[in-house]
């Protein structure tokens, strides 16, 4: 147990100071999504007509917006923090569900080979070629738009570039001797699958997932944009940044302090990924 | 021998690939891997398999262990019928063949912690479970020479002799009667080599499991081998006691790999008359006629492009395939 812990203490010692900032950053993102309805200072969606466009610090009878006002005088702090929530989820459920459909899809089509090999991968191929945004935008206007929509939507048009790289990576991992080891030992597919392919996979997958993690964000962006994505008054970054978008000369920071948010939490999941890639492989641990 | 049953029997077995196309691939050219192999192998045994890259060793083994079917012939196990057999019973035989593999670097998953890998057969198998689990592999592991608390150990973190020792712990946890080991210290460092050859015999005289040593070290194979055989192109050329095989090689092809044996004393070395085979060796997809290795035989003459020679008896009790030999 002793020795347990101060091997985990050795570890938490060789972290980066880039990945603790990091971390610090989207921990950050992540704790104002949660608690946005505490920590917000006004009502995301109240308007006030007499403070639109307001710059950074304006103050109207002893409120002051700190991050400034949108086109229709709501506080851009408040909807800021608000719409953290909103990206967040959808960005993560929708990696999830992407991911998920599409490693196991990969992995299924690169173990079995065969038929099964040939429908998935042509699959992927038509998927590939059909422009993401236009699919997500035929799909919701067929279904509507809704949140629960929007991750789907998005989670099962995102799922061919880990079908892509899950099916290459066990391809090559197949015909590595421990494989055919564990199928002498009597190992089924699914152990095989999982116990050994997997976890010798995870590595570029999870770099898949981090930059799939930031389009996911910026897709539902233009998926909002387009108002096929979060409802108003409903705000999430991307929203936001869409309507700014048309006031930007006179008005930069309705853009700029989402954007800089977007930017921190891409950016922070990014070098979190890199980290985790690193550190979920046995040999790069303290030897 | 006695009447018990061999722990393998191959009869006439045929492995072929390819010929056969796919949903957009025009049929290739039928490769034929393995034709018309016989072997028996007792228990304790250990035969040596012996030629060179591409002549159908991997795939045979592959046949044995059951992971690649034959096209024709019979394969027993403990006298147990492999080809054709359902998937149950498959699984059950399988338990008997093991495999030792090349390269410990890669045979052993590196996600994986030694102990893990050890138990992974014992676990499938529903041979132990908990603390009898971990009991297990720590005997295991004590059986190749290695300490218990390695098991928490992962397989970057040994060296390539005491990889290969974990791979071989793999390999017996069942209690198979037959090892196929594929060429198991040619990936080791000269000075462990021999270490994890005494090994192997140590481990045969207490379990009196028995070996299919596929080499192609014939220095090696006269160490550890109660018999050798001898492949080319598929086919068996050559079958002798081991002492009757370093004796007096018969067949051409196997005195020229004879010869290729380096000497440790350069008298002898530079003595030695050394065979050079001409050309490649050719591609199974397209065997020569006759004696497949008329093409770069230097006894040929014309009978052998036409008549293929059966493997036939001779005095001192080798089997040898060859007109003139």
């Amino acid at each position: 147990m002793n020795t347990a812990v101060l091997a985990l203490g050795n570890r938490l010692r060789r972290i980066p100071i880039s990945v603790i900032v990091v971390s610090i950053i989207f921990l950050a993102i992540v704790l104002i999504a949660i608690f946005a309805p505490w920590l917000a200072p006004a009502d995301p969606a109240k308007q006030n007509l007499l403070a639109r466009l307001k710059g950074p610090g304006f103050e109207l009878r002893g409120v002051t917006y700190w991050l400034g006002t949108d086109d229709l005088g709501r506080d851009l702090l408040s909807r800021t923090m608000y719409g953290a929530g909103v990206s967040l989820s959808v960005a993560i459920l929708s990696v999830v569900v992407s991911s998920l459909v599409g490693v196991t899809l990969g992995m299924v089509a690169g173990w079995f080979r065969g038929k099964i090999e040939i429908v998935i991968m042509r699959l992927v191929d038509i998927m590939m070629s059909i422009p993401a945004i236009l699919l997500a935008v035929l799909t919701v206007a067929v279904l509507g738009p809704g949140f629960l929509k929007l991750v789907l939507v998005l989670g099962l048009t995102r799922w061919p570039r880990y079908t892509r790289v899950a099916y290459a990576q066990t391809l090559q991992v197949a015909n590595l001797p421990f494989i055919k080891a564990s199928e002498l030992a009597g190992a089924g597919a699914g152990r095989i699958l999982f116990h050994h392919i997997l976890p010798n996979i995870a590595g570029p997958l999870l770099i898949v997932a981090t930059a799939e993690f930031g389009l996911m964000i910026l897709m539902e962006a233009g998926l909002s944009f387009l108002g096929l994505g979060i409802q108003p008054p409903a705000a999430s970054w991307g929203s936001i940044m869409s309507v700014g978008r048309q006031y930007l000369e006179r008005a930069w920071w309705i853009v700029a302090f989402p954007g800089v948010c977007l930017f921190l939490l891409v950016f922070s999941v990014n070098v979190l990924g890199d980290w985790l890639r690193d550190e979920i492989d046995p040999r790069s641990r303290a030897r | 021998m006695s009447d018990a049953p061999k722990v393998l029997e191959l009869r006439d077995v045929a492995v072929h690939f390819g010929g056969r196309g796919g949903f957009l691939s025009s049929p290739g050219p039928v490769v034929k891997a393995v034709n018309g192999v016989d072997l028996e192998i007792g228990r304790a045994e250990t035969v040596a398999l012996v030629g060179e890259s591409g002549c159908g060793k991997s795939t045979l083994s592959n046949t044995i262990v059951g992971l690649q079917a034959p096209v024709s012939g019979s394969v027993r196990v403990s006298g147990e019928e492999v080809v054709g057999a359902d998937k149950k019973k498959l699984n059950d035989i399988r338990r008997k063949v093991q495999m030792i593999f090349q390269d410990p670097a890669l045979s052993l998953d590196p996600r994986s912690t030694v102990g893990a890998t050890i138990a992974e057969p014992l676990i499938v198998r529903g041979v132990a479970k908990g603390r009898e689990l971990k009991e297990h592999v720590a005997t295991l592991l004590q059986q190749v020479g290695l300490r218990p608390e390695f098991a928490d150990r992962y397989p970057h973190q040994f060296s390539g002799g005491q990889r290969q020792r974990v791979v071989i712990a793999r390999a017996l946890a069942l209690e198979p009667d037959l090892v196929i080991c594929d060429e198991p210290v040619s990936a080791l460092d000269v000075s462990v080599r021999a270490q994890i050859l005494n090994l192997l015999v140590a481990l045969q005289k207490r379990t009196g499991v028995s070996y299919l040593f596929v080499s192609h070290d014939l220095g090696v194979v006269r160490h550890i081998c109660d018999r050798v055989v001898v492949m080319y192109l598929g086919r068996f050329v050559e079958m002798a006691d081991r002492d009757t095989f370093f004796a007096n090689p018969k067949h051409p092809y196997t005195k020229a790999l004879m010869s290729a044996v380096p000497e440790a004393d350069p008298v002898v070395q530079r003595s030695k008359e050394r065979i050079i085979l001409g050309g490649e060796l050719p591609s199974p997809a397209n065997i020569p006629s006759g004696c497949a290795f008329h093409t770069r035989c230097p006894l040929a003459t014309e009978i052998c492009s036409k008549e293929r020679p059966e493997l036939t008896s001779r005095p001192d009790g080798a089997r040898v395939a060859c007109h003139h030999a």
